[in-house]
């Protein structure tokens, strides 16, 4: 079933939570809501979910206009991000809840159980409580007794947020999987862009209440839509400069930058990823390279993270390399290196111009 | 070494002579003012043996009609009190609305005000010359058909509301009705039920509706004494519980009801046993705010408090004693179930 929200808007006394969200899920489609705190990403899935009531706009159901349904008319599972497990009921009877609701026969009940606990992988824990499981168990639980009534979405709140490094990086894996599987259309909210990243078909770039950018991972992540998103998806070099006559000009450097090709000086901020600059034992042609000390090398790792200071201006730089040209430059702290950006992005407010 | 093992014991622990002092005084504070009068009250009871005790309880017609009135008074309040108390919890709990806290405040009214200020209050709206004593006494009586009538039509209408799925593609019997229907059908169910009341002749005619004075009375004065206990000890235990599971429930499919049986329930029982227990004794040995409102007739409007009181007047020791160890037996339970229910409570939920 496709999700479509339309014009949403929602205010908590003064603070926006919402302003204006227009926003198409596809079906079947696993989609990432990514956004620090407080940029409406949870507000807006609890409005999809209907446990929240928008101030204006519409979210519908395929054709059907559920804006004013109730949650519990609207097929959707919600998975909170505390798991919000009856904490007086078994894991049987948490997942078997939807269906008891729905005055299902027992016998229908049981089998739905245990063919979810098979789904889940705990099938030996049916009789316990919440409280006798561990973080991972609950969440999984959760996700469970979210699907027991077969919904036509499944919604999750900051699904893995409240679990360690290795359990969470298991259970991404396996909710990726479990989507392939049984293909709901998902929506889950994360701040954490990794994540979003690995896991999902689309990512949902949310910033104060407003979408920054929809796309695949790979769009968003080579084509960052606006300064926020390229901010937020990790850590990134930023450079006060200018454009002009398809040229970036920062700290000394000049880079092309053939989408500006206006005569008219522009100031900006020029960013640079980590993996995109280039750090050389010997300086290139003048403008073309900075030089810079080894504050700090990371070896730790895929990708080798080197913490440098340029030396005319003092801005602490990062750059990734990879472990082969690590070992032919032979950095340690203190070394005198040439750091030269492969790529740049500049970001202009109104870019039509 | 040694040395400075002793001195950071010592900066840890009071002195001996100390801890010592203040344990003896406590205990000489409790036995002198709490256990010797709660044992004294037995040994007097029993002072002429049980069978006198007996005799003194179940003999005298009065007293007998005193623990029957309390009997009747307290589960009627109490039952008042824990679906007024669980409404006011819920609300406080889980919603933010303009007037929240002045909400909470008024909730605790009662503890603040004097029980026999209560009583009059309830004089001065329910007496004969209070605002509604005239009134009652005329056409009490003439009026409940049409007072119980539209309790009922408003209690079935907004559980109809409360009820009905939001999706009309869901509505299927009685919510696929149009709203005229409905509306007509309300009107209907009034009418038909003022006339059946009447045609039947349910309330009593030409006799007059006492608040004051009457077991009404003493209910309504008994109830607002105690109306603070069980909302008291439901909203921490709400408010740690909190909203996510009720969410969970609504969002699985559960209507509201569905919700507060299976999942609200069961999250705060404890709490509310705890309230009930705590409300019930007070409701019991409730005194001043009954003793206004009662008018001491024997046999009629005596409740167990107001009769240790007469019996006591009267010079009848041992049986104003053998009624008070009643309701000190009940203060005992209590405080075991009390004691009990402590260890069962969510985090935060006791005070």
């Amino acid at each position: 079933m496709s999700i479509e929200v339309k014009g949403v808007r929602k205010r908590f006394g003064s603070f926006v939570a919402l302003d204006g969200i227009d926003l198409a899920v596809p079906a079947g489609a696993l989609l990432a809501l990514l956004g620090p705190s407080g940029s409406g990403k949870t507000t807006l899935l609890r409005i999809i979910a209907g446990l929240e009531v928008p101030d204006a706009g519409t979210v519908r159901h395929d054709d059907a206009d559920i804006t004013d349904h109730a949650a519990r008319d609207r097929q959707v599972g919600f998975v909170f991000q505390h798991y919000a497990l009856f904490r007086h009921m078994t894991v049987g009877d948490n997942i078997g809840y939807a269906l008891r609701v729905r005055g299902a026969p027992r016998a229908e009940r049981e089998a739905r159980v245990t063919e979810l606990l098979r789904l889940i992988r705990l099938e030996g824990i049916r009789d316990r409580y919440p409280a006798q499981l561990s973080g991972g168990q609950r969440q999984r639980v959760a996700l469970a007794r979210a699907l027991a009534a077969r919904p036509s979405v499944l919604l999750l709140d900051e699904p893995f947020g409240a679990l360690d490094a290795k359990v969470r990086q298991e259970l991404r894996q396996w909710l990726r999987n479990l989507h392939d599987e049984i293909h709901v259309t998902s929506v889950f909210v994360t701040h954490d862009q990794e994540e979003a990243f690995e896991v999902a078909d689309y990512v949902v770039v949310m910033n104060q209440g407003k979408i920054e950018q929809v796309g695949t991972p790979a769009e968003v992540f080579e084509h960052p839509a606006s300064a926020f998103v390229m901010d937020f998806l990790g850590n990134v070099n930023v450079f006060q400069g200018r454009v002009e006559r398809g040229r970036a000009l920062a700290a000394g450097l000049e880079v092309p930058y053939p989408q500006y090709p206006h005569a008219e000086a522009r100031d900006t901020a020029v960013y640079v990823r980590p993996h995109e600059l280039a750090v050389e034992s010997e300086p290139r042609a003048e403008s073309e390279s900075l030089e810079a000390r080894v504050v700090h090398v990371n070896p730790a790792g895929a990708v080798v993270k080197v913490e440098l200071r340029t030396e005319l201006a003092g801005q602490l730089l990062n750059a990734e390399i990879d472990r082969e040209r690590f070992a032919a430059l032979d950095l340690k702290a203190g070394d005198r290196v040439f750091v030269s950006p492969r790529r740049v992005r500049v970001f202009l407010p109104d870019y039509a111009i | 070494m040694s040395a400075e093992r002793v001195r950071a014991s010592g900066a840890r622990q009071d002195p001996a002579w100390l801890r010592r002092t203040l344990i003896a005084a406590t205990l000489l504070v409790v036995g002198v003012l709490i256990v010797l009068p709660v044992v004294s009250v037995f040994v007097e009871a029993f002072r002429n043996g049980a069978g006198a005790y007996w005799q003194h309880l179940f003999a005298d017609p009065d007293t007998r009609d005193a623990i029957l009135l309390t009997l009747t008074v307290v589960p009627i309040a109490l039952a008042l009190n824990v679906v007024f108390g669980v409404a006011a919890a819920w609300a406080i709990a889980r919603f933010r609305f303009r007037g929240r806290t002045l909400l909470t405040a008024l909730i605790d009214l009662p503890f603040a005000v004097s029980p026999v200020v209560a009583g009059l209050m309830f004089v001065l709206l329910f007496g004969l010359q209070g605002y509604f004593g005239g009134f009652l006494q005329r056409d009490g009586y003439a009026v409940m058909p049409y007072l119980t009538s539209a309790l009922v039509v408003v209690v079935l209408g907004a559980s109809y509301a409360f009820l009905r799925p939001s999706s009309p593609k869901l509505r299927r019997g009685l919510w696929a009705w149009p709203r005229t229907t409905v509306l007509g059908g309300g009107v209907i169910l009034f009418a038909g039920s003022v006339l059946a009341q009447r045609a039947l002749g349910i309330w009593p005619s030409g006799a007059t509706l006492k608040i004051i004075f009457a077991t009404p009375g003493l209910v309504l004065a008994t109830a607002f004494v105690t109306a603070p206990f069980v909302a008291r000890e439901l909203i921490p235990v709400m408010e740690a519980v909190g909203p996510d599971e009720e969410l969970a429930a609504v969002s699985l499919g559960a209507s509201g009801l569905q919700m507060f049986w299976h999942v609200t329930l069961p999250n705060v029982k404890w709490g509310l046993v705890y309230g009930v227990i705590l409300c019930g004794a007070r409701a019991m040995g409730e005194f001043g705010a009954v003793y206004v409102v009662s008018g001491h007739i024997a046999g009629q409007t005596d409740t167990m408090p107001l009769r240790i009181e007469k019996l006591f007047q009267e010079y009848d020791a041992p049986g104003a004693f053998a009624v008070a160890s009643l309701l000190t037996l009940v203060a005992i339970a209590t405080l075991l179930v009390k004691s009990r229910l402590a260890r069962e409570l969510p985090q935060g939920g006791h005070r």
